[in-house]
C-alpha cells in the first residue's frame, strides 16, 4: 500500500481557521468529539456496509471501536451527552480528522485520513430556514477560504417520502419502498414485484397456514401460528416472539391477497425520480407530475419553494443549480434537503462539501424522539487543492 | 535453488486426507528433521520444500506470497482475502473437506424461508425492539459481501469464533451464518437453513499463489509436481 501524500500541514491549519471562525461568527459553537468512537452505533445506525471503510476494531477489554468516519455523528453523540432530552437547540461547528479505509487505493482526492470541517444544527424547528442558513454558511466559508469558481447540486428526499406517502398502497409495501430507496436495484425489484406479483410464493411458506389467517384478527392469526408450531414440535427461542412472527405471518398473508400496485403509482414514483430540472424550475416539474398535488406532496413542493426562496435572498442562483429528484440517495440517514459543492477540477467523485437534513439521525443514536437536524461539511484537503495550496 | 514451497495442513483430517490425495499419484510426503518439525518434502519430487501449517495460516502464506502452491479450504480463501482472483489462483477441488457456508435461522420463524424474508423481519424488528438483526459468524467478509448481494443491510455482525449455532437460543444473536456438512447440527439447535442461504459450497482446494516469486526453477518444479497429480500447468 503506497503511504498517502504529505499534507501541507501550515496551508490546512490557515485555512481551517478561516472555515472555523466563519462558523463561529455564524453562531456556531466550536466542539471537538472523541475520534475513538463505539463502533456499534455507527454500525447500527449505517449498518455493517460502513466495516468495509472504516478502521473497526478491538481494544484490550473487547470493546469494539472505531476510528470514527465522519464527525456528524460524533457531534450527534457530544449533543445527546449534554442535553439527553434533545430539548433545546444548538448549533456546533468542528475541524478534526476522520478516517475512511479506501478499497481501492488511498491517493490525494481520496485519503484514508482527511480532515473535515463542518458545522450541525439541532432542533431547529422552522426546517427551511435552518436549511438555507446552513448551505448559505457552508458556501460563505468556501468562498472565504478563496474558492472562486463552484458547482452546486442540490436534492430533497422529504419529496420523495411525501410523494409515497400520498400513492395509494399498503403501509408495508411504503416501508419496504422507503428501506430499499437507498439500494437502486433492489428498488427496482421491490417496484416490479409489488405491480406484478406481490404475493410471496418460496416454497417453504405453510400455505395452508397463509389462507387460514383472518387478517382482521390478530389474536385469531396468532393462536393459529402457535398451534402450527406445536404440530411441527417447533420450539420457539430466540428474541423474536410469537406475536411477531405471527405479524410477518399476516403480513405475507396480506401480500399473497393483495391486488399489485397500480402501474400508474409506479410509473409516477419512476417519473418522480428521474426529475431533473434547475432549482428554480423544479416546483413546476414537480407540480406537472400529479393532476392536482395535495396534502403531503404539495406541502414539501412548498417547503422547497419557500427554501428557494431563502436561498435566493442570500444570493443563491437557483436558475444555475441542478436539482434531481434522486440526488442524495447514497446516504442513508438524510430525510429531507441534501446539496454538494463541485470543484470543476475535481470531478463528481470528490465533492469539496455535502451536506443536508437528516432528521432521524438523532434517535438513532439516542434521542428520545426524532429531532430536527441539518449539516454541512467540508473536506479540507480537496478545498486546498482546489483554491492551490498544494494539499 | 529456489524451492517450491508447498504448504499443507499440519494436523487433523486435513492433513490426513492430504497426505491420502497425494498418495493416490504415488506421492509421499515426509517430514525432514526431527519427528515433530513442521518442514518436510515430497519423495520422487525434488525442489519441493513441505511447510506444515494451520489450514487458516496457509492462506495467509499464500496471499504474502511466503507459499507457491498450498492447500486450503475455499471458505478460508474468500474469507481471508479481499481480492482472491487477484491473488491466488484455484488449482484444483480435491473433494475432501467439505463444507457448506450457510444463512440459518430459528425454526420457528416460519415467515421466514428466503433473504429477502429476513430485510422484511428486520424492518419490523427494528421498529419492535430499537436494534437491527444480529448475525453471528466466523465469516464476516463473506457474510457482508453476500447480504450486500442481496440488497440486505439492516443487520450487525457479532463475531463469533465457536458454538455459533448455538448464539440464537443463548440470545446472543439471531441469525447465523456458519459452515455445516450434514445439516444436522444446525437441525439439533432448532435451526433451519434459507432455501436461497448457501452462501458458498466449499471443499478443499489446491491453491497457487500469484504473488509469490516464480523464478524459473520454481515454475518448472510447480509443473513437474502439477504433472504427478495429473493437474494441467498452464493454470500456475
Amino acid at each position: 500500500m503506497s503511504p498517502p501524500p504529505p499534507a501541507n500541514f501550515e496551508a490546512l491549519a490557515d485555512q481551517s481557521r478561516t472555515l472555523l471562525s466563519v462558523f463561529i461568527a455564524g453562531g456556531h459553537e466550536a466542539v471537538s468529539p472523541p475520534i475513538i468512537q463505539p463502533a456499534g452505533v455507527f454500525l447500527d445506525v449505517l449498518g455493517e456496509a460502513l466495516r468495509g471503510r472504516t478502521y473497526v476494531f478491538s481494544d484490550l477489554d473487547g470493546e469494539e471501536l472505531c476510528l470514527r468516519p465522519d464527525l456528524t455523528v460524533p457531534t450527534c453523540r457530544l449533543y445527546l451527552e449534554r442535553h439527553p432530552q434533545a430539548d433545546r437547540p444548538a448549533h456546533y461547528c468542528y475541524n478534526g480528522p476522520a478516517f475512511r479505509y479506501q478499497p481501492a487505493g488511498a491517493d490525494a482526492s481520496h485519503p484514508r485520513e482527511f480532515r473535515q470541517a463542518g458545522i450541525e444544527a439541532f432542533g431547529a424547528t422552522d426546517r427551511e430556514d435552518a436549511d438555507a442558513r446552513t448551505l448559505t454558511l457552508v458556501l460563505l466559508a468556501l468562498q472565504q477560504s478563496g474558492l472562486r469558481s463552484s458547482k452546486l447540486r442540490i436534492g430533497d428526499l422529504g419529496l420523495f417520502a411525501a410523494l409515497l406517502e400520498g400513492t395509494e398502497m399498503p403501509e408495508r409495501w411504503r416501508r419496504r419502498l422507503r428501506h430499499q430507496f437507498w439500494r437502486p436495484d433492489a428498488f427496482r425489484a421491490e417496484l416490479r414485484r409489488l405491480t406484478t406479483n406481490p404475493a410471496r410464493l418460496s416454497a417453504s411458506l405453510p400455505r395452508a397456514l397463509i389462507e387460514a389467517l383472518n387478517l382482521d384478527d390478530p389474536a385469531q392469526a396468532e393462536s393459529l401460528v402457535a398451534a402450527e408450531l406445536d404440530k411441527g414440535s417447533i420450539e420457539v427461542f430466540g428474541v423474536r416472539s410469537v406475536t411477531e412472527i405471527t405479524e410477518g405471518m399476516l403480513a405475507i398473508a396480506a401480500d399473497a391477497r393483495a391486488k399489485p400496485l397500480q402501474q400508474s403509482a409506479a410509473a409516477l414514483i419512476e417519473d418522480y425520480l428521474e426529475v431533473k430540472a434547475y432549482a428554480d424550475q423544479a416546483p413546476a416539474r414537480l407540480r406537472a407530475l400529479i393532476e392536482k398535488p395535495q396534502g403531503r406532496f404539495a406541502a414539501a413542493i412548498d417547503a422547497f419553494e419557500r427554501r428557494s426562496a431563502l436561498l435566493n435572498e442570500s444570493g443563491v442562483k437557483l436558475s444555475e443549480v441542478p436539482f434531481s429528484g434522486e440526488f442524495g440517495r447514497n446516504v442513508a440517514y438524510y430525510s429531507g434537503f441534501v446539496f454538494e459543492v463541485l470543484a470543476l477540477s475535481l470531478g463528481a467523485a470528490s465533492p469539496v462539501a455535502g451536506g443536508g437534513r437528516y432528521d432521524g439521525l438523532l434517535r438513532a443514536v439516542g434521542a428520545p424522539r426524532d429531532v430536527p437536524a441539518v449539516g454541512g461539511a467540508i473536506h479540507t484537503e480537496r478545498l486546498l487543492a482546489v483554491v492551490g495550496g498544494k494539499a | 535453488m529456489s524451492a517450491l514451497v508447498f504448504a499443507v495442513p499440519s494436523k487433523g483430517r486435513l492433513m490426513e486426507q492430504t497426505a491420502e490425495f497425494l498418495a493416490r499419484s504415488g506421492l509421499k510426503l515426509r517430514k525432514t528433521g526431527h519427528d515433530r518439525g513442521y518442514r518436510g518434502a515430497i519423495e520422487d519430487v525434488a525442489g519441493v520444500e513441505v511447510a506444515f501449517v494451520s489450514a487458516s495460516e496457509i492462506v495467509a502464506e499464500l496471499n504474502r506470497g511466503h507459499a507457491h502452491l498450498g492447500v486450503t479450504g475455499e471458505d478460508l480463501v474468500r474469507e481471508n482475502i479481499a481480492n482472491a482472483a487477484d491473488r491466488v489462483t484455484f488449482l484444483k477441488p480435491l473433494g475432501f473437506g467439505r463444507a457448506d457456508v450457510v444463512v440459518a435461522v430459528p425454526k420457528c420463524w416460519i415467515d421466514v424461508s428466503e433473504v429477502a424474508d429476513i430485510a422484511a423481519a428486520a424492518m419490523a424488528f427494528r421498529r419492535e425492539h430499537g436494534r437491527p438483526f444480529r448475525v453471528a459468524t466466523k465469516y464476516v467478509n463473506i457474510t457482508r459481501r453476500f447480504f450486500s448481494s442481496r440488497g440486505f443491510a439492516d443487520y450487525r455482525i457479532v463475531e463469533s469464533l465457536g458454538a455459533t449455532e448455538g448464539t440464537p437460543a443463548a440470545g446472543t444473536a439471531d441469525i447465523i451464518v456458519d459452515i455445516t456438512t450434514t445439516g444436522a447440527t444446525l437441525a439439533a439447535n432448532g435451526l433451519k437453513i434459507l432455501e436461497d442461504g448457501v452462501i458458498l459450497k466449499s471443499e478443499a482446494n489446491l491453491v497457487a499463489s500469484k504473488t509469490a516469486a516464480w523464478p524459473e526453477e520454481t515454475k518448472k518444479t510447480c509443473e513437474r509436481l502439477l504433472a504427478r497429480l495429473g493437474i494441467s500447468a498452464a493454470t500456475a
